[in-house]
């Protein structure tokens, strides 16, 4: 999924079937990504509706390692055929 | 999609503006790029301090404009009305400044050691405020050996929690 290239010879509908797939899979990653880092940074008791600084730099620091992991997990999948276990 | 706060904002889906029965719940409002742009500004520990510790020299400086009025020393009856006033003044002027200077240093401290642990340790913790009142303490007693900046550490830490604790209560 991370390799954008249209192979030639490719169909209007099969490039409509690749295009709905490649959203369903970018939708859920955001989603996911959202729930991930509001899990993991943000404090349950909610005693303000403002983000404080601890929480901030929590955030960024989760959302950019959870896209780091995504890419690498991504090209790992998509070079080789079988993971490597 | 991609703003650092529509993580916590986007649970809030059904936002309430279609409930009339239930007013006084305010709809959800995405952050512009200036109150982004203002709380990054905010959120740099340079300009924390700076900021901290310039409130901190104001309050300092009335603090010992009150403290050195409140002090009169027995003076010799020669001196004229006018000569006390202005002696008065300038104990008042020079209590006030050192007054000034000791806040104004104390909330730099504080407020920039906060912000940088709590920065680092990416969590809003009552530890960022023990480990800035130990720094604030600590440097300001370090005038007098390692027993005097460990008991002003402890000392400060003390105070700052307890007035942390007051804050949150009401806060």
């Amino acid at each position: 999924m991370a390799a954008n290239n249209m192979p030639a010879g490719i169909d209007k509908e099969q490039a409509f079937g690749m295009a709905e797939t490649e959203m369903e899979y970018r939708v859920e990653l955001f989603n996911r990504l959202a729930q991930t880092c509001f899990n993991k940074c943000v404090d349950k008791r909610y005693k303000e509706s403002e983000l404080n600084m601890g929480e901030n730099s929590c955030i960024d620091r989760c959302v950019s390692k959870y896209w780091q992991v995504n890419g690498i997990i991504g090209q790992m999948l998509s070079a080789g055929g079988k993971p490597p276990m | 999609m991609a703003s650092t706060n529509s993580g916590t904002e986007s649970n809030n889906g059904h936002s309430s503006s279609s409930e009339p029965e239930t007013p006084q719940i305010r709809p959800v409002r995405m952050p512009t790029m200036e109150e982004v742009r203002a709380q990054e500004v905010w959120d740099n520990c340079a300009v924390r301090g700076v900021v901290s510790g310039v409130m901190g020299g104001g309050f300092g400086f009335f603090m010992g404009m009150l403290l050195g009025s409140l002090e009169n020393p027995i003076m010799q009856d020669e001196l004229t009305t006018k000569q006390k006033f202005i002696y008065q003044a300038k104990q008042m002027g020079q209590r006030s400044w050192s007054s000034a200077k000791t806040f104004a240093v104390m909330g730099l401290i504080f407020s920039a050691v906060e912000c940088v642990v709590e920065k680092s340790r990416a969590k809003h913790d009552m530890t960022n405020t023990v480990v800035a009142g130990c720094a604030t303490g600590g440097a300001m007693s370090a005038r007098g050996g390692p027993k005097a900046a460990c008991a002003g550490c402890a000392g400060f830490a003390a105070f700052s929690v307890f007035i942390e604790k007051i804050f949150d209560r009401h806060g």
